[in-house]
């Protein structure tokens, strides 16, 4: 096209200072909004149909958000019926540890994604992070809560590093992640000699080797849920005399009360479950534990919200006065220790650091975020959302390891559900 | 007439960006288009082009007398109509002679025959003159050079008509000499042209007919040889103020301490380029509203958005914000001492559009909310957005609605309202009424006069003339990156301030 049909000033803004030309992906995003733009929206729709209009939105949008809860029955029930064991205690179990591996990956991928970067490295951070600790803990004998803290360590650096050659640098997150990718499988095969080890000294037990297989006793798994219960119990109370003390609108005291009958039940059933075979899984709490700062973060602080803006709009926020290089790094560095936290638990539940650990988990990261209704150009999501995400990818995987399908079945279906997720996270951004 | 227009009109929702203009082009004449920012050059040109397509305007388009229904661009080159941006269609990473052949090479088969483009590519710049190798990169040909090109490839579609959107806004002196003397031979040679530029001076010099422009309609059409500058100018600006600006100017404060104060102010597009803005010195105190003014590519927007920390390389000069010298600005920075920027581009510059209105109102003034432990104390927050939202009259139905879905009058009271929320001295607006409604505009303008009560200061940028007049205690009207005037209210007069957007202010006490 010959003519911009922008009428702004001819000098490019932003170049200079700001750095160069904007990102491509700016310039679509930017192509859809600028230029004369009838706003359809705003015209009163002809008011005989409006009814009949919303019902059939509210269905549309009920159906919406029903997707995901029908896709993950249709997986379970799927499997239930190919394999009872399915549904066994064991068996459930062993998901609620692989879900737990998977979504607290996950987790530091939505903070990235809700930016609209990406990061394609961290399946192999997560084998490299693993295979530090398990080396220094077998070879050199370090102690574990040791070993784990110099992985830790080694995580942040890594990805403070690679987020700041993202930010200041100016290189594409693929690109950068893509090395990372490769570099880190190097580095993870050198450090491990491409030989099986162990996460622990002669089969003795050590928090490393914890972190997958030890389990709350029965009766401090229903203790633990009646706290958490009755905590959301207390939060909902503040809530409400907060906005009262504001004068603000409250929602009914039905709805509130419903939300935590539920919230309180799914918890107490997941724990029964979980005491049917040998209790709730440390694993899951350290799940819990992450998903509860990550909603913090990005549901109640200043860092949170600046990760929405900038997925949403980085010339806005940038001109809003956002630290936006800073609030970056910071998710990088937040995404290193949710690697690490995952290498740990998966180098663990295979009991030794071997080779194939963490191979495509930063894809099946990816599909959990984006089925859970992420944004991949950054700006939406939730984190209950990439729960949900992680739960249908894990159920998925988990189903076709007890099935026995051949490895071949398992990647086409993988692959199969990243891209029908992705579809779907384009068809959505579009309606 | 070689290509005619009768009775064009054209509406955009809200807006008629057309109405009734009738325009002739005779074979051989180069023929000039004048008129403000708005006043309907570039939409005519979309229209003779194609770009609007036939169907999406009233009226009749004629090439050669028979009706012509373009379709698309492909249907106004087959025409021959060709028409030149400032922006150009070149790529940098290609050749010349690939750029002059792009989309029609010349091909044995399927190849590309390589020697028959790589001649006449060299037959076609030695005819104009030009000293360039046909191997050269675009990319590394000048401004003025890359220009010509341009002008070389429609050449060589056998264009008749060639329409010349600002060709000499990047230009030297020089090689604006040049270009007009191309445009000369080939006006000798049969081809006619439409000429547009806001520089007087060079339609005079080379165009033979002047078609004036005003709010979408055709007002004259003069033969150059009977018209002055003065006259052209009078035409262009000739309306009268109907808008109501309700400015009231607050209390002398001559006396107090300017709160900005800028000083031989000199900036560059980026690191190592030439100087864009020039030598710009003005000071500002609370209380009044500094209009700045100026046609497109002046340097307003480039000027507010460097004195934000957005945008641009500093070369000299300085920024004194609130008696303190503010030497490497950020918005950041900026906001935290007390400036804001409304920008021009709202859905661009403004408004993450996919979230709600509160997410955006409150956005650059979370730290105000900080609660327990980091957290941001929502309900604060929502009675502070509450208030905005109320206090700036947006209509929607609460403030979850999300900001993408708002009308431009509203989407701007957000913009403007995340602004003031961080609680300023020093609000600078820019184009704060563009694309809004009247009632919207009244509100905005309200608005104004109660900052200023408030002692705030406010720099107000405007494309429409009767508004900056309207709004304004004293206007700045920058030409090219330099001031071009300082006037108080009592000098405001339209053709004045049309005069030292034009850097003629000398020429026009003919008027």
């Amino acid at each position: 096209m010959r003519f911009r049909m922008e009428c702004g000033a001819s000098a490019p803004l932003f170049s200079g200072r700001l750095g160069g030309p904007p990102l491509r992906r700016f310039a679509r995003k930017r192509g859809k909004q600028s230029g004369v733009q009838p706003s359809h929206s705003t015209r009163a729709p002809r008011d005989k149909r409006v009814p009949f209009a919303t019902i059939f939105m509210n269905a549309r949008a009920l159906l919406k958000s029903l997707s995901m809860p029908i896709a993950l029955a249709v997986i379970i029930a799927f499997f239930a019926l190919r394999e009872p064991s399915f549904l066994g205690s064991r068996n459930l179990t062993q998901l609620i540890i692989d879900f737990a591996i998977i979504g607290t990956l996950a987790l530091g991928m939505f903070m990235i994604l809700l930016t609209g970067q990406i990061d394609l490295s961290v399946g192999s951070g997560v084998g490299l992070i693993g295979g530090i600790s398990a080396v220094l803990v077998f070879r050199e004998g370090w102690s574990a809560p040791a070993a784990l803290g110099a992985g830790l360590a080694a995580a942040l650096v890594l990805w403070a590093l690679m987020g700041t050659l993202i930010v200041k640098q100016r290189i594409p997150s693929f690109i950068i992640t893509l090395g990372g990718l490769l570099i880190f499988k190097g580095v993870f095969w050198k450090v491990i000699e491409s030989a099986n080890v162990p996460v622990s000294r002669g089969d003795q037990e050590n928090l490393f080797s914890l972190l997958t297989t030890y389990y709350l006793p029965p009766n401090a798994g229903l203790a633990l849920a009646a706290v958490i219960s009755s905590a959301l119990g207390w939060l909902v109370w503040r809530e409400r005399a907060v906005r009262t003390a504001h004068a603000l609108p409250l929602p009914p005291v039905s709805r509130d009360l419903g939300l935590w009958f539920a919230k309180s039940g799914g918890l107490f059933a997941l724990v029964l479950v979980c005491n049917g075979f040998r209790g709730v899984p440390l694993s899951l709490l350290i799940l819990g534990a992450t998903a509860v700062v990550v909603f913090f973060l990005t549901k109640h602080t200043p860092f949170g919200r600046y990760l929405y803006a900038i997925g949403g709009n980085e010339e806005a926020a940038v001109l809003s006065g956002i630290a936006v290089d800073r609030v970056m790094i910071g998710a990088y560095v937040l995404m290193g220790v949710t690697v690490a936290i995952t290498g740990f638990m998966t180098t663990a539940f295979s009991g030794s650091s071997t080779t194939t650990v963490g191979d495509l988990m930063e894809l099946d990261a990816i599909a959990a975020c984006v089925i859970g209704g992420t944004a991949l150009k950054g700006g939406r999501g939730t984190v209950w959302g990439v729960l949900f995400g992680a739960l249908i990818m894990t159920a998925l995987l988990s189903g076709m390891r007890l099935m026995g399908v051949d490895p071949w079945v398992n990647y086409v279906a993988r692959g199969a559900v990243l891209v029908l997720a992705v579809w779907l996270d384009v068809k959505l951004a579009r309606s | 007439m070689l290509l005619e227009t009768r009775n064009l009109t054209k509406r955009f929702p809200g807006v008629v960006a057309l109405r009734d203009v009738c325009f002739g082009l005779k074979p051989g004449e180069i023929h000039a288009l004048c008129g403000e920012n708005g006043a309907g050059k570039s939409t005519l040109i979309k229209l003779l082009s194609g770009i609007h397509p036939h169907g999406s305007y009233e009226g009749e388009l004629l090439v050669e007398g028979r009706r012509a229904e373009f379709k698309g661009i492909r249907d106004s080159e087959t025409h021959g109509i060709a028409v030149i941006t400032q922006e150009f269609a070149l790529v940098d990473e290609l050749s010349v002679a690939e750029n002059i052949f792009l989309g029609r090479e010349p091909r044995h088969g399927w190849r590309i025959d390589w020697h028959t483009m790589r001649r006449r590519a060299a037959e076609l710049l030695a005819d104009f003159g030009l000293p360039i190798s046909p191997d050269t990169l675009v990319g590394e040909l000048g401004v003025g050079h890359k220009q010509l090109v341009e002008i070389v490839r429609a050449m060589d579609k056998k264009s008749r008509v060639l329409v010349l959107d600002e060709p000499t806004a990047a230009l030297t002196e020089q090689e604006v000499a040049v270009l007009l003397d191309h445009l000369r031979r080939l006006r000798a040679q049969g081809t006619a042209c439409i000429y547009i530029s806001h520089k007087l001076d060079e339609v005079f010099a080379v165009c033979d007919r002047i078609t004036v422009l005003r709010d979408g309609a055709s007002i004259t059409t003069l033969e150059t040889r009977d018209a002055t500058i003065p006259l052209v100018i009078k035409h262009m600006v000739g309306r009268e103020i109907t808008d109501l600006f309700p400015r009231k100017a607050s209390a002398p404060r001559a006396t107090e301490r300017p709160v900005l104060e800028v000083r031989g102010l000199s900036v560059a597009p980026a690191n190592g380029a030439k100087a864009f803005l020039r030598d710009v010195s003005f000071e500002l105190r609370p209380g009044e509203v500094l209009g700045f003014g100026g046609l497109m590519g002046a340097g307003r927007t480039e000027l507010l958005m460097h004195i934000f920390g957005a945008w641009g390389a500093r070369l000299g000069g300085e920024v004194v914000l609130r008696g303190d010298a503010y030497a490497k600005p950020s918005p950041r920075e900026s906001i935290t001492r007390g400036l804001v920027l409304v920008s021009e581009d709202r859905r661009r510059y403004g408004l993450v559009l996919g979230q709600d209105i509160g997410f955006n109102f409150s956005l650059s003034s979370l730290k105000m909310f900080r609660g327990f432990g980091g957290r941001i104390d929502a309900s604060a927050e929502q009675v502070r957005n509450q208030h905005f939202f109320d206090s700036l009259r947006v209509k929607a139905p609460n403030q979850q609605a999300r900001a993408g879905g708002l009308s431009g009058g509203n989407q701007q009271k957000i913009v403007i309202g995340k602004a003031l929320m961080t609680e300023p001295t020093v609000v600078m607006l820019d184009e704060p009424t563009r694309g809004i409604d009247v009632g919207a505009k009244l509100e905005v303008y309200e608005l104004i006069n109660r900052l200023t009560a408030e002692g705030k200061a406010v720099i107000l940028v405007s494309s429409e003339l009767p508004e900056l007049m309207g709004m304004s205690d004293r206007i700045i009207m920058l030409h090219e990156g330099k001031i071009g005037g300082v006037f108080s209210r009592a000098e405001f007069t339209q053709e004045r301030l049309l005069a030292a957007a034009m850097g003629k202010l000398d020429t026009e006490a003919v008027a």
